[in-house]
């Protein structure tokens, strides 16, 4: 039945080249003759013995074959000039595709006749040689065809529909005109308008060819509407284009793995483009994915902010927010790799606006994502590396929005400095001193073992691209020279990190012009800035940014405050310890009587991340022998691990626990220490409060609750008053009442703070599990979560004003701190030699990702050795210098360490080999393939047969020897890491060096 | 006629290693949202892996060797931020450009706009010691000696160290003997002179001095186009006018002020990304018509 496209199959069309135009068209009109008898002998109009008599399969198939004839002749006569030529303009006279549809609707009019006239209109409009579809009594059947197929079901048809449509719309976009006949013809038709619209609509989330070719259509038409503003409101406001488009986001997410095959594989942390492709849910949602940044680059505005918008309220915060949420770790960390795989796969600037929005602004169950993200960096599970990744991707952005909620707002009071030492923000490092110092801080034990050098140096000097480079020709050499002393190893891999640092520091150059400042401790203004954010701070519920999400229809309530009674309860209903935390009342020598803890005083939680409350769950119910295993819960050997892990775990639910504490703690040690200026004032202002150390805090967050007792709210009228010291308070107290949870990975510091005599955050967490016996454990599991050292530690702010000494005053006055991020990444870095490899390289990327930044402010704090900071602030170096104690301290244990570290030093530079050799076979081998997704993948996975040989001894399985225990392992190939990462840092900040006065200048010239 | 100033290259100093490895096919150069594993860089097809012997004596040795394996690059380092600053200070008149040979060597020439040396193009060489900056202060040789107190008749050096007799490390720049060069021409000094000749006569009989250093002016002119005195393919050579070399080179000059503005604006739309408001502090205050309403 197949007949249009028999015919463009078998005919060949130079078969009627040199044939006489006029022979040909009376041939057409012949066959059109013998048609006509046979539709007029069945038409009731014209025989009323129409109705009665059937037609006949003989009619049928001579209708069918005249018409193949006739078709074949239209599409093969050639226009002359501008005019039809003769057999079209008989066609549009005679109307004849109107009574050709008609006859079909005559017969029954079953899926195999669509199909066939379907096919009839495809080949007609793609393979005319003149413009068919301006004429009316063509288009107007083809519409009447198209309006029939509506709401069709069967797969060939939609297949058939689609190839048409997708026809259709690529004759549009190559002519516009046609664009306003179908949008005019679909409104004569009084049918939804623009049918050819609506009809795809339902194809845009099918999987496949139909639903690629429909998603090419409609980016025709979405080109089309940035210019043609009529479409563009019709699409917006007359077809449910954006949200069919947003919701089915959702629902295509909703049908994705919720566990990763991958996550065995010891090394995952992120979604390549070889792994999503395996999976065809993923596969699907990335297409959608895809086509709505496609639709957001070429549409018009007005379709692009409803389209972003849907994306917003109806996938990011509806879906993705819970999902971030989940119960199991396992799912967190599909989640977290979802996130990751969607911001690198998001190219368009509006859309990843959404996204980033969402992720540093958005607050599910009033916790910022962002914070909850930073929290899990601080997980022991593998959770970690997924959330580590994630801010990899974020920092790379070079985003200054990313950046300046991440880290930036920290540094830009400068509160982390001396004061005298603002004005060295600037500074530039003129003869290397940092780097040498970085350098310095190689440990002795690791100079042996593998060092790069230059086969032969014949010369007293070398070039430095000869000698690095000897590959590329061609390109003019710029041959500069380093003064080597003859004979002289150098370290090659030094050159190569000062290239790559050159490179990765212009980029961010370049990528930083839009940005709004420089960052520079001028600008923006420190005191500015902490009276910006007081001022914002009293009309914060007004704000724009956070009406945005109370409209939406999230789980996020909008009167905060009842979410808040909730959160409340449910919490307390399973586990009391964020008691000790949440309320300064249960603090042990907080004269705060206990009834308080549950009327309005009691303020909200900072809301531990969700996971962590859930985990802990099933880690007590599991304790408790109360745990039922559900079939599909696979986490339960993570919570084996987490019990049996349990030094590390004190620490982490120490740390959650107290990480509520934290914001309060922060208050309170603000609110208590600020001097005896400032306390005069706030004691008037709070004197119905009885002066209790926690009514500043509970006013403050009153506030920010939108609770009703406002009248003892102080900070507006304080605010007027404040002095710059006062200033650095309202700037703590804005910070926590706007986001507190910010200062959830603060807690390290805020004990250090707190306590001059405990300075280490080492001892620390020494002391907590002596606190909880081992025995105790099993009984009282909620006691060693609630375990009182957090209380006791911070025991001092929550006393009797009198103990508050002076020197503890000024000492927590400013709140040195630079922000949970950098907090949770150089505590995690602190201790490299316990992570996992890949832990260890998301750190240093991360961290050397930051230090890549231009701003001042970012580069003084990470790479300005000479700078000196505030005694509560940790700074990268001496981050560094204690890892190198560290591992020399290993070293020194460790009875064979060079031989490990030969191993370890053998297997790092394999692994390089390996991802080189991939990445070049994979270039070579296929050209489709050549992209970096397979690069860095499973050494074993990536290359077998070329990697079985050689991984004997040093592969890694050779290298995770039987006998050798995993933390001797880790911290083996962290001593090899450690001055490979110390010399990537001595070479950005060479790099800065001389590149740092292009923060102004014209660097392109430079490119 | 004036002699075109012929220097090819730019005026910063070509960096030695990244440009080339940009393009290298060796170095992976995924942009940073594409790569997703942190490596070791690759090792160099010309590089062996030297296996240290772990002996306790080359380990004793170690923070010694750190310097001393990475000084060079600390001294490379050190002299072009030196010259980054130098172009950063836009000194009228005066351009330099380190030698091909060694860091440690800076080719320059001063044009004099007014006052007594007025017209005067002297060429000069920047010696710079290698333990910069901690050694003495780096020397300036006239090409040719001009006639002036301060420089030296024979050896044409300019008496630097009268301006910094000790050469301290973050106070004194390179940049600061360039511009002190400069304005001894400016501004004469004839106290403790190495030409003593040329300082009596400033003081007893100007005219005879000024048509001194007349002449001396017109013999370096003289010379302007004789090959460089060191040979180098980074030295400075003068060139007579040749419209077919100097004119388009002048007409890119004189338009590249604007290009930098029109790349700007381009860039602007292909990277970069901020929504916030300058002067907020707040992200996503930008008031755009993206923004969700």
């Amino acid at each position: 039945m197949s007949s249009g496209t028999s015919i463009s199959r078998n005919r060949q069309a130079p078969s009627l080249q040199g044939v006489d135009p006029e022979t040909c068209m009376i041939v057409f009109r012949t066959h059109w003759a013998q048609v006509l008898k046979i539709l007029e002998k069945h038409d009731p109009l014209k025989n009323t013995q129409a109705k009665y008599g059937a037609i006949s399969p003989d009619e049928a198939s001579t209708v069918q074959n005249y018409v193949e004839h006739m078709l074949f002749l239209l599409i093969e006569e050639q226009a002359k000039d501008a005019s039809m030529g003769p057999i079209l303009e008989f066609v549009v006279s005679e109307n004849i595709m109107e009574k050709l549809f008609l006859w079909s609707l005559r017969r029954e009019f079953t899926d195999e006749t669509k199909i066939e006239q379907l096919k009839m209109y495809e080949m007609l409009v793609t393979q005319s040689h003149q413009p068919l579809l301006h004429h009316k009594p063509i288009l107007k059947p083809l519409m009447m065809l198209l309006s029939s197929c509506s709401g069709t079901t069967t797969p060939t048809v939609e297949t058939e529909l689609v190839v048409l449509l997708n026809q259709l719309c690529s004759i549009m976009a190559k002519d516009p005109s046609i664009l306003e006949l179908f949008f005019h013809t679909s409104e004569d038709q009084g049918a939804a308008n623009f049918l050819i619209f609506s009809l795809l609509i339902p194809f845009i989330h099918r999987e496949g060819r139909v639903g690629q070719q429909a998603r090419d259509a409609l980016l025709f038409i979405m080109s089309l509407s940035a210019e043609n503003s009529v479409v563009a409101n019709h699409i917006a406001e007359n077809t449910y284009f954006c949200p069919v488009l947003a919701t089915g986001l959702s629902g295509l997410y909703s049908s994705l793995p919720t566990k990763l095959e991958e996550e065995e594989e010891e090394e995952w942390h992120c979604l390549l483009k070889d792994d999503w492709l395996l999976s065809p849910a993923l596969v699907q949602f990335m297409n959608s994915l895809e086509f709505c940044n496609a639709v957001i680059q070429v549409a018009h505005p007005l379709i692009r902010n409803q389209l972003v918008n849907y994306i917003y309220n109806g996938f990011l915060v509806p879906v993705m927010a819970p999902a971030l949420h989940k119960v199991t770790v396992e799912e967190l960390m599909t989640t977290t790799a979802y996130l990751d795989l969607f911001l690198r796969s998001v190219s368009e600037p509006a859309l990843l606006k959404i996204f980033l929005r969402f992720i540093l602004l958005h607050r599910h169950e009033n916790v910022h994502i962002l914070d909850t993200l930073t929290s899990r960096i601080n997980t022991p599970f593998r959770l970690c590396v997924v959330s580590l990744a994630l801010f990899r991707t974020l920092i790379g952005l070079h985003c200054e929005d990313v950046m300046l909620q991440l880290v930036l707002r920290y540094l830009i009071p400068c509160n982390h400095m001396m004061l005298s030492q603002r004005r060295a923000v600037k500074e530039r490092d003129c003869y290397s001193v940092t780097a040498a110092k970085l350098l310095s801080l190689t440990p002795v034990c690791c100079s042996t073992g593998i060092t790069l050098t230059l086969e032969t140096q014949g010369k007293d000097y070398i070039l430095w691209t000869k000698g690095a480079q000897t590959k590329d020709s061609g390109r003019r050499s710029s041959e500069s020279t380093c003064i080597v002393e003859y004979g002289r190893a150098v370290d090659i891999s030094y050159l190569q990190y000062l290239g790559e640092a050159q490179e990765a520091i212009l980029q961010c150059l370049k990528d930083c012009k839009v940005w709004s400042a420089l960052y520079d401790g001028v600008n923006p203004d420190p005191a500015t800035f902490i009276q910006t954010l007081a001022e914002e701070n009293s009309t914060d519920v007004e704000h724009p940014m956070f009406r945005l999400q109370q409209r939406t229809p999230s789980t996020c309530s909008a009167s905060q405050t009842t979410a808040f009674g909730e959160k409340m309860q449910l919490e307390l209903e399973w586990d009391d310890s964020y008691d000790t935390g949440i309320s300064p009342g249960s603090g042990v020598s907080s004269p705060q009587p206990s009834d308080d803890l549950g009327s309005t005083e009691v303020q909200p939680p900072a809301e531990p991340p969700k996971h962590i409350q859930e985990m802990k769950k099933n880690a007590i119910m599991l304790v408790k022998g109360s745990y039922i295993e559900e079939s599909d819960f696979q986490d339960d050997v993570m919570v084996y691990r987490l019990c049996a892990q349990k030094d590390t775990q004190d620490d982490d639910h120490y740390k959650e626990k107290t990480l509520n504490a934290a914001r309060e703690c922060e208050v309170q040690s603000q609110t208590v220490v600020n001097g005896p200026l400032a306390k005069s004032q706030l004691e008037t202002d709070l004197d119905e409060h009885s002066k209790r150390n926690s009514s500043l805090t509970s006013g403050v967050m009153k506030e920010q609750t939108n609770q009703k007792m406002t009248e003892i709210d102080p900070q507006p009228d304080l605010e007027l008053k404040l002095s710059p010291q006062e200033a650095d308070r309202s700037l703590s107290v804005r910070l926590l009442s706007t986001d507190g949870e910010d200062f959830i990975a603060q807690y390290d510091r805020i004990i250090k703070e707190l306590d001059p005599n405990n300075a280490n955050l080492e001892e620390q967490k020494l002391d907590t599990p002596d606190l909880v016996s081992p025995v105790e454990e099993e009984d009282d599991f909620e006691n060693f979560s609630a375990d009182t050292p957090s209380a006791e530690s911070m025991s001092p702010p929550f006393g009797p004003k009198e103990d508050v000494s002076p020197t503890h005053a000024s000492r927590s006055q400013s709140a040195p701190f630079t922000g949970p991020f950098i907090s949770v990444v150089l505590s995690k870095l602190e201790n490299m030699l316990e992570n996992s490899l890949h832990v260890n390289l998301l750190l240093i990327g991360i961290v050397t990702q930051l230090a890549s930044y231009p701003q001042p402010l970012l580069r003084s704090f990470l790479l300005n050795t000479n700078m000196v900071f505030q005694p509560s602030v940790r700074s990268l170096y001496q981050v560094l210098a204690s890892v190198k104690n560290k591992i020399e301290h290993f070293a020194s244990l460790e009875k064979d360490f060079p031989g490990l570290l030969l191993e370890a030093q053998q297997y790092l530079l394999f692994r390089v080999d390996m991802s080189n050799a991939t990445e070049e076979s994979q270039t070579k081998g296929n050209v489709q393939h050549s992209s970096n997704a397979g690069r860095g993948r499973n050494l074993s996975e990536a290359c077998p047969a070329v990697l079985q040989p050689f991984l004997g001894q040093r592969g890694k399985k050779g290298l995770a020897q039987p006998g050798l225990p995993a933390h001797v392992r880790n911290a083996v190939l962290a001593a090899a890491l450690f001055p490979e990462f110390l010399k990537e840092l001595a070479a950005l900040a060479q790099e800065h060096s001389i590149l740092c006065y292009k923060l102004l200048g014209d660097f392109e010239d430079y490119y | 006629m004036n002699p075109f100033w012929s220097m090819s290259t730019g005026s910063v100093r070509k960096r030695p290693d990244a440009e080339e490895k940009t393009l290298s096919g060796e170095l992976r150069t995924s942009p940073l949202r594409t790569s997703t594993k942190k490596q070791l860089p690759s090792i160099p097809k010309n590089a062996v892996p030297i296996t240290k012997p772990a002996s306790p004596a080359t380990s004793a040795q170690s923070t010694n060797g750190t310097h001393a394996s990475y000084g060079p690059f600390y001294l490379e380092y050190s002299l072009l931020a030196e010259f980054t600053l130098v172009v950063k200070q836009k000194l009228p008149g005066v351009y330099v450009q380190p030698s091909y040979r060694s860091a440690l060597m800076w080719f320059g020439v001063i044009f004099i706009r007014h006052g007594l040396y007025q017209d005067g193009v002297f060429k000069f060489t920047v010696y710079i010691p290698d333990n910069y900056p901690d050694g003495d202060s780096p020397r300036l040789v006239f090409d040719l000696p001009v006639f002036h107190p301060l420089v030296d008749p024979l050896s044409g050096e300019l008496d630097v160290k009268r301006a910094f007799a000790k050469w301290r490390r973050n106070h004194n720049h390179i940049w600061q003997i360039l511009m002190y060069a400069r304005r001894v021409f400016y501004k004469i000094d004839t106290t403790s002179p190495l030409n003593p000749e040329a300082a009596v006569l400033y003081e007893k009989d100007i005219q005879l001095f000024k048509s001194k250093v007349v002449d001396s002016v017109k013999l370096c002119s003289s010379h302007l186009f004789d090959q460089p005195k060191i040979e180098d393919p980074y030295a400075i050579v003068f060139s007579p006018w040749n419209p077919a070399i100097h004119d388009e080179a002048r007409e890119k000059m004189l338009t590249q002020k604007k290009k930098p503005e029109e790349q700007h604006c381009k860039s602007m739309h292909v990277s970069g990304l901020s929504w916030v408001k300058p002067g907020s502090v707040q992200p996503f205050s930008k008031e755009e018509k993206t923004m969700p309403t």
